[in-house]
């Protein structure tokens, strides 16, 4: 068990390392002379040039500089930002934890609904529930996340006026304790619903397809005969056989989560990781964008981590088979 | 010229493929003949600005005095020519790639999943982002950008194709009876990985309609170029004024990804009628 996991995640770091490796190898494809995008369009004294490549050590040979990368972005040093004036691992720490909040809470909101309503289409009687439930979810599916966003501020924002239309609280407040929480959280509904209808459409997807391809599993057939009631197998058997598939697609769909929030921290002018990556490459901050790209990468190799361990603890089957012998 | 009939009979058979053939035909042609349908053209501003949905205007007017449904169709033609042409980029990448790992094996189909590993860890609206910043943002660079991003799901699949068929007896007789490695490929194998391929190729080009229309409502897409997600990047600012201005090329990008959802379903559903649904599309 201990040796299935340490596997993965020496799997996924050296994933990481590559993630890195290769942002690097791209940013040295950029066309034009880096001193020069620095000084801006200004001649470049000599004497200046040679400073500034000193500096930077841009005249050592690509394998120092890349070791040098390397070795910055392990230690936290994942540059400065022009744009902002300040460190990039500052903004990172400032921003993550909100955009944290907001995937996480429309993450976990949608896979619990998204699993409720795969089951109740997959095992309901009714061909019309079924069918309903079918047709929705595909229509959630084709819409853009972000446009989702746009009419849910057209209809309860602007029309209904019930919530406020975007940014992460009010500029003024004179709210305290409670008040507070709950002034913060009117902000948060809006972008937090619009994840849930996105996360929601995905696993229920999976979860009906899931759900059919267990009831017509021998064991089902077997509790049946048993005598087992309806909703006993359904509890026992079905949902945890079924739950295995979505798990291991929720550590990928985590990453298109974060993905998500570059668009939706957008609509919502909400400041978190996906907002702050829409204006680095508005501002050509490349620091940023690279510092962005990294910290979801690791987010995303975390975790599918945490995924492994999921699986393994709902699994015996992984938990005996992986048990050193 | 009886077996493609036969297929489209089979398709539209099922559940949903008529459908979803039925959408992308009826779109392609309404962008493709755009100036038949449409009462202006998509740079033509006489029209007064903001103006709500009527007879004249039936999706209301923008900001810049333009008919929303003109600008719509002839959007529709960059919109679905990134669909189109990234889903086939990213087949060709990631078919090619896939092909290679699943046929050759050993060391070279090692470090091509990896490869395509790493690329498969992050999100394709990342990726986008990134190329776009690295490289601006011209039309074509886009597409490539946008197939940039989703080929791994593509290699993935192929490579899956691959290992299972080489194993089947008749591409083991096909390389026993001394047949070329480009027969054993391009004629043995590739015609029955081609149904899976197609579903994943569609739900591709979905994809990529999705990408770009959060690439053109960020504002980074060619501002030359007019688009589905480029005009919802203007309806932003005017979300209080003007609902119609995001509202219809909303649905404009939703009714397209549907047709290729559906068609996807449909063609899934013909040559495994047990498993009728779509797999995942993991991004947009």
């Amino acid at each position: 068990m201990v040796r299935h996991i340490a596997g993965h995640a020496a799997q996924a770091l050296l994933l990481l390392v590559g993630v890195v490796i290769a942002i690097f190898c791209l940013l040295q494809l950029i066309p034009g002379d880096p001193v020069q995008a620095m000084v801006g369009d200004m001649p470049v004294p000599p004497a200046l040039r040679a400073a500034l490549e000193q500096r930077f050590h841009l005249n050592e040979p690509f394998l120092d500089r890349l070791f040098g990368y390397l070795s910055n972005v392990v230690h936290g040093d994942l540059g400065y930002s022009m744009n902002y004036r300040r460190p990039v691992i500052d903004i990172l720490a400032e921003r993550f934890p909100r955009t944290l909040l907001l995937a996480g809470a429309g993450y976990g909101f949608g896979i619990l609904i998204g699993i409720a309503i795969g089951i109740h289409s997959a095992v309901t009687p009714h061909r019309s529930v079924d069918r309903g439930w079918s047709g929705l979810v595909l229509i959630g599916y084709a819409m853009p996340t972000f446009w989702v966003g746009q009419l849910l501020v057209i209809v309860f924002s602007i029309q209904l006026g019930w919530l406020p239309t975007q940014g992460m609280g009010p500029m003024i407040s004179r709210a305290e304790g409670v008040d507070w929480l709950l002034e913060r959280a009117t902000y948060l509904v809006l972008p937090v619903a619009t994840y849930t209808i996105l996360e929601t459409t995905r696993v229920a997807r999976f979860m009906r397809a899931s759900v059919a391809e267990t009831l017509e599993q021998g064991y089902i057939v077997t509790a049946r005969q048993k005598g087992l009631s309806r909703h006993e197998i359904i509890r026992g058997h079905v949902v945890r056989n079924s739950i295995l598939p979505v798990i291991t697609v929720m550590g990928y769909s985590f990453g298109t989560a974060m993905g998500g929030a570059v668009l939706l921290e957008t609509v919502f002018s909400y400041p978190g990781v996906g907002s702050l990556m829409v204006e680095a490459v508005r501002a050509r901050d490349t620091q940023v964008i690279v510092g962005v790209v990294i910290l979801i990468a690791c987010s995303v190799v975390v975790m599918n981590i945490v995924v492994d361990l999921l699986y393994a603890w709902l699994d015996p089957r992984i938990r005996v088979a992986a048990a050193p012998r | 010229m009886s077996v493609p009939l036969d297929l489209v009979r089979r398709l539209f058979a099922t559940r949903f493929g008529g459908a979803g053939v039925i959408i992308l035909l009826a779109i392609s042609v309404l962008s493709i003949f755009a100036p038949w349908f449409a009462s202006s053209g998509p740079t033509d501003i006489g029209a007064p600005s903001l103006q709500p949905p009527s007879w004249q205007h039936p999706f209301g007017t923008d900001s810049l005095g333009r008919d929303v449904r003109s600008v719509l169709l002839f959007a529709g033609r960059s919109s679905l020519t990134i669909g189109f042409c990234a889903a086939a980029m990213a087949f060709l990448i990631g078919g090619t790639i896939g092909a290679l790992a699943g046929y050759f094996r050993g060391p070279l189909a090692a470090v091509l999943l990896r490869v395509t590993d790493l690329f498969h860890t992050l999100p394709a609206i990342i990726i986008v982002l990134f190329s776009v910043s690295l490289l601006g943002a011209s039309f074509w660079l886009q597409v490539a950008a946008v197939a940039l991003a989703i080929w791994p799901i593509e290699a993935r699949l192929v490579y899956g194709q691959f290992i299972t068929l080489s194993e089947r007896e008749f591409v083991l007789a096909a390389r026993a009876a001394g047949l070329s490695t480009g027969h054993v490929i391009f004629r043995e194998i590739l015609p029955n990985a081609l149904p899976t391929v197609i579903v994943q190729v569609a739900l591709d080009a979905s994809t990529a309609i999705l990408i770009e229309a959060g690439l053109g409502f960020l504002g980074l897409s060619d501002p030359a170029v007019p688009s589905w997600g480029e005009m919802l990047n203007r309806g932003q600012e005017f979300l209080e004024l003007a609902w119609w201005m995001s509202v219809f090329p909303g649905m404009a990008i939703c009714i397209a990804v549907l047709g290729f959802n559906l068609f996807a379903d449909g063609v899934t559903e013909m040559f495994n009628p047990r498993a009728s649904a779509v797999p995942p599309k993991l991004d947009g």
